[in-house]
């Protein structure tokens, strides 16, 4: 924090420029800042032009992380095997570390108002450092088992990372846009890493296809916006020009950024892409694209939904519960005819976003904070369900549900720890799925959604149904209904170099989604915390209850 | 109107024509090479248009970039998988295009209702013509300095990707354990049992020279 | 400068525009935007009205500069011939005018009226687009080039910029033509001269870039006034070195010239993408070729020697001739002076470009990749970053 003190008269330089020109921005900053609209806490105009480059250290670890590993994967595939994960460690927990340092610090826009380092971007980037590094803990065996690179792999899932954490707390169209594709290209690019497999191109190919489109779309989306603050692309000039837009602009600009929105957190009808991707994704990917890259879409959605399109929450809540309801109803049932475990993953992820959707529409504190709980409770469990995944398939070289069949005889750690997951992922108590789906429908009923509530909660009956079914298939059955690749187990060895930060990361994950339900309480601290240190929530939390007051 | 309105108009016009046939062009033409080169023309076309808003940058950029560069590799990923192939009769054709080109019309008139709805901040800025190189610095060292640098991230990143996944691979064995692997899923498309039954994975073993 | 900025870009080509150039000559006398008002009050004269005759100028400053490119070629050709010749002990060409100048006249007259053949499975409209898309932006390139204070076409902002974006049509064109000739020579010719377009125009751009960083614009025109004051010891080539080098052989490489001659290389691939070309499509080519070295040259005495600069600063000599700059005789002088450095600069890099062709072998396509992507370019970073650094470091002399 001193070298930014000492920092802060150089890197403060551009922003006098920039008053010197009279951008666009620091007239319409100030012009924000006079407006009846804007909260208590904004700040004059004068400090929110700063570069304050302080508010993307945690970023700035992820990168010099990203930085070493390539320069370590030079000395050679040995040398990176070695190195490149102690370096990936060290560059998350440090960006975890001062992910937390910021918490609840004086809120200062970064950047000259292209960034805010508020406390709901500091949660959702938090889960996305979070399940970057429990992905790449359970990644390094396969990656090596697979004989493709470490080293760039580690490099282009933190390029990732970065692009996702970036877009958590960007406010600025431009930087929402090029921190998007830093996500989306290298989610294309480590889809397609396992090179030689045809699936995995495939994947990797629909993936390039569909979210180019989307892409395009939103860039369609945000010209229109551009188009009328009339030049400026901060996302307060764009709420600023809303409040006075007719609606069919503002309708359309919304359904473009909406349906990239939708296409980064899978829901119905953009869900098309998911199933082959994940299924053709090496699977540590998949629990990054499911954790990770969802977290970055939901704080996408709430800085651009809710910070901007206040004038049209009715329109957008609609389109977001038809969303919610198709995600929920669609993910859940198709879920249940799948055979592959990465399939029904997938469809069973489509369904979660499902859920979480419904605090969006909400659009109350405790909406917002169950979202925020949800992605975090989320993010431990389903990345525990991948890592025992991706331990059954190291050993078997399978992911059919089938082959699970017995599982229990042979591998009793994967079988509760798979268990434990699903069962939360369906929300049975006392699991921390369970805490946080309850907080979820809570929120949902208290704020009169009754119709999602009601299908979140017949739908999660249905996904218990499948869940419970793998269950089922890796304990009830007797030995010599065991499926050949359970016959044909290895003997269980945890000594080959990348399997302890697997077992670490399956444990950890476990654990918590075990017992954090029963001490779920900071937790719920933390959620609330999250919506009220940031101003943008708050704003549209007092305009939401004045509404359904008056 | 002075010649130099006129002849600005008259321009206008064909740019905005050559913007429009082309990009018809582009998605109607049956065949793939006529479409990537008109492609070209439409991103020239567009080129044309910025320097008729007196943004000659940028003008000068979309040359470079979208012509000289996109467009070029887009020809060279066309000419180098040149086969003439005939694909399967895809059934029902007629009617998927009837009913594509009801949704692009659609969508058409939605879009010129929005734009002859909208209130538009019209005139919007002032062309500052010579001075715009400066200011596109400017703006690039101040308010968006975050994406101009995480732009060279996603080029770097970009970058590795692709010689990652274009290049032969010169070891292509677990680092680890030394066993020959085949840079696959881990999960096999059949039962491994299966597999090994009927035929046996091949290791990849191609060393570059 | 107030006679000598009317001169425009007519003067390099008095000789080959007897017509035009002495009616502009005496008209024209005003400052500023000189030359078009007093053309056009000229034909106002003449009683044509104001729109009429801007109507009429317009397209002059087009075919100005087209004729001066082709007489630029002509040059050239005739220049390589002789010099190819004194190379391999030879005499050249002899009978056509004195020692052979108009030799490449009769070429060209040869080109011109042979048949037109397009290939029968040809693409007919591609083939002959292909040649025209080569040409144009070589040609539209010659708007940046000044040949003085105020003798250019177009002192755009982005100056060099325009340039650079214009080159990278050229491998637009070069595809295209390599794809309707419906043969494979053809297309591999046209592939190659695409990558190797593409490849060597990154550390061309960047050796451009640092010479743009120390003059603080994009401008041709300022970046030759950057190089002024202390004549031939101000001129870039002793700041840039490096970017000299890189710039040159880069330039070449776009030129497809020997040694880098690899789209046309007769022993792999008859003659590349111009193997079905014939008469005058083939001889648009042949003239997008040597204008595009043409203006290579100037460019590379634009860019590194100083341009239109003479070797001693003109003050000092006018100075020491006791003459004020401002007088109109010196104006004049110092205003042909620069054409001449100009040309002559630009002539003789065109003399060793021609000197390396009849003396360098031909590389292979690998080392022609190898030697653009590992070697130039991170070459020309490394100038960049130093080019950057020393400006820092001394600004005064790096353009702070």
């Amino acid at each position: 924090m001193t070298l930014q003190a000492a920092l802060e008269p150089v890197l403060a330089l551009p922003a006098f420029l920039a008053l010197a020109h009279s951008f666009p921005t620091s007239s319409l900053l100030a012009a924000a800042g006079a407006s009846p609209a804007a909260s208590p806490e904004a700040l004059p105009a004068i400090t929110a032009l700063q570069i304050n480059a302080g508010a993307i250290a945690p970023e700035a670890a992820v990168l010099v992380a990203m930085l070493a590993c390539l320069l370590v994967d030079l000395a050679g595939e040995k040398a990176a095997s070695r190195w490149v994960p102690p370096i990936c460690y060290a560059g998350l927990g440090a960006s975890l570390v001062l992910l937390a340092l910021q918490w609840n610090a004086p809120l200062q826009p970064a950047f000259l108002g292209s960034f805010l380092p508020d406390n709901l971007s500091i949660a959702f980037r938090g889960v996305v450092a979070s399940s970057t590094l429990l992905s790449l803990l359970i990644s390094w065996r396969y990656v090596e088992r697979s004989g493709t690179p470490v080293g760039e792999y580690a490099a282009i899932l933190l390029a990732a990372t970065l692009g996702a954490m970036v877009l958590c707390g960007s406010t600025d169209l431009v930087t929402i846009f090029v921190s998007l594709e830093t996500l989306s290209v290298a989610s294309y690019l480590l889809a397609g890493y396992m090179k030689r497999d045809a699936r995995s191109s495939e994947a990797s190919l629909k993936y390039l296809l569909v979210g180019s489109a989307a892409a395009a779309v939103f860039l369609y989306g945000a010209s229109l916006l551009y188009g009328l603050t009339g030049g400026s692309t901060s996302l307060d000039a764009v709420a600023l020009a809303l409040q006075t837009a007719t609606t069919p602009v503002a309708a359309l600009a919304l359904v473009f950024v909406l349906a990239t929105v939708a296409f980064k957190i899978a829901a119905v009808p953009f869900h098309q892409w998911t199933p082959d991707v994940y299924e053709g994704s090496p699977t540590p990917v998949v629990a990054f694209l499911s954790v990770g890259s969802k977290a970055a879409g939901f704080a996408l959605a709430l800085r651009i939904l809710v910070g901007c399109f206040e004038g049209f929450q009715e329109q957008w809540k609609l389109l977001f519960t038809v969303l919610a309801i198709l995600s929920m109803v669609l993910g859940n049932i198709v879920a249940l005819a799948q055979t592959s475990m990465k399939r029904m993953l997938a469809y069973s992820s489509i369904g979660q976003a499902g859920f979480v959707m419904i605090g969006l529409v909400c659009g109350t504190k405790d909406g917002f904070a169950a979202m925020v709980l949800y992605m975090a409770a989320y993010l431990f469990m389903n990345l525990g369900a991948f890592a025992c995944i991706i331990l059954f398939s190291l050993r078997t070289g399978s992911d059919r549900i089938s082959d699970y069949a017995g599982l229990y005889q042979k591998d009793p750690l994967i079988t509760l720890g798979l268990s434990l997951c699903l069962l939360s992922l369906g929300g049975i108590p006392p699991m921390l799925g369970f805490f946080a789906k309850i907080y979820l429908f809570f929120a949902g009923w208290a704020d009169h959604q009754y119709l999602l509530v009601v299908v979140g909660l017949v739908t999660s009956v249905v996904s218990i149904y499948y869940y419970i079914s793998v269950i089922k298939m890796m304990v009830v059955k007797e030995p010599q209904e065991a499926s050949d690749v359970v016959k044909a187990y290895p003997p269980i060895t945890w000594a080959v170099e990348g399997m302890q930060p697997l077992r670490a990361a399956l444990i950890t994950c476990v654990v918590i989604t075990a017992v954090g339900g029963i001490l779920s309480n900071p937790v719920f601290s933390w959620a609330s915390t999250a919506v009220t240190g940031t101003p943008m929530l708050q704003r549209a939390i007092t305009l939401a209850s004045a509404t359904s007051l008056s | 109107m002075s010649i130099a309105d006129s002849t600005q108009f008259l321009c206008f016009l064909a740019l905005s024509a050559a913007v429009l046939l082309g990009a018809l062009g582009v998605v109607l033409l049956p065949n793939i090479v006529y479409s990537a080169f008109l492609l070209g023309g439409v991103f020239l076309a567009v080129a044309g248009l910025y320097l008729l808003l007196n943004a000659s940058f940028v003008a000068a950029a979309q040359m470079m970039i979208y012509v000289g560069a996109v467009n070029v590799l887009i020809l060279f990923a066309i000419m180098l998988v040149n086969k003439k192939e005939t694909l399967a009769a895809i059934p029902g054709l007629g009617v998927r295009r009837i009913l594509s080109g009801a949704v692009c019309a659609g969508l058409l008139g939605l879009l010129l209702r929005v734009d002859f709805t909208t209130p538009w901040a019209l005139p919007g800025p002032v062309s500052i013509g010579e001075g715009a190189t400066i200011r596109i610095g400017e703006h690039l060292f101040s308010d968006y300095l975050l994406p101009f640098e995480l732009a060279s991230v996603l080029l770097l990143m970009a970058m590795i990707g692709a010689i990652v996944l274009a290049r032969r691979d010169v070891f292509s064995s677990d680092v680890i354990t030394g066993e020959g692997v085949d840079q696959g899923l881990i999960e096999k498309a059949r039962t491994p049992l299966l597999l090994e039954k009927n035929l046996q994975i091949q290791p990849v073993l191609e060393k570059t020279p | 400068m107030v006679i000598a900025s009317a001169f425009s870009p007519a003067l390099p080509l008095a000789p080959a525009l007897p017509g035009l150039g002495g009616a502009n000559f005496l008209a024209v006398v005003s400052p500023g935007l000189d030359l078009e008002s007093s053309f056009s009050s000229l034909l106002e004269g003449l009683g044509l009205t104001p729109a009429a005759a801007h109507l009429v100028w317009l397209p002059l400053p087009m075919v100005l500069v087209l004729v001066s490119a082709v007489v630029g070629v002509l040059v050239t050709v005739w220049l390589e011939r002789k010099i190819s010749a004194a190379v391999q002990q030879r005499i050249g060409p002899e009978y056509a005018g004195a020692l052979g100048v108009l030799q490449p006249l009769a070429d060209g007259l040869k080109l011109l009226f042979k048949e037109d053949i397009i290939p029968a499975r040809a693409d007919g409209l591609l083939f002959t687009l292909g040649p025209i898309l080569v040409v144009v932006p070589v040609i539209l390139s010659w708007l940046v080039v000044p040949f003085g204070q105020n003798l250019l076409i177009s002192n755009v902002g982005v100056g060099i910029f325009l340039w650079i974006a214009l080159s990278s049509l050229q491998p637009i064109g070069l595809l295209m033509s390599g794809y309707a000739s419906n043969n494979k020579y053809s297309l591999l010719g046209g592939l190659r001269a695409a990558a190797q377009s593409i490849s060597y125009e990154i550390p061309l751009a960047l050796s451009v870039l640092a010479v743009v960083m120390m003059s603080n614009s994009l401008s041709t025109v300022d970046i030759v006034n950057q190089q002024t004051g202390a004549g031939i010891l101000s001129w870039n080539i002793w700041r840039q070195p490096v970017g000299f080098v890189i710039f040159w052989i880069c330039a070449l490489a776009e030129c497809e010239r020997l040694p880098f001659d690899l789209p046309e290389a007769e022993e792999e691939l008859v003659a590349g993408y111009q193997t079905e070309y014939a008469g005058m499509k083939f001889a648009l080519f042949y003239l997008g070729s040597y204008i595009n070295l043409v203006l290579s040259a100037l460019l590379v005495s634009v860019l590194y020697l100083g341009g239109w600069g003479f070797p001693v600063p003109v003050e000092w000599l006018a100075g020491a001739l006791g003459q004020s700059v401002d007088a109109p005789v010196v104006q004049v002088i110092t205003g042909s002076l620069g054409i001449v450095m100009t040309v002559l600069k630009a002539y003789l890099l065109v003399f060793f470009a021609i000197l390396l062709r009849w003396t360098v072998p031909r590389v292979r396509i690998d080392q022609l990749l190898n030697l653009g992507w590992k070697f130039l370019l991170p070459i020309a970073l490394v100038n960049l970053l130093a080019t950057a650094a020393l400006k820092l470091a001394f600004p005064a002399a790096f353009g702070g």
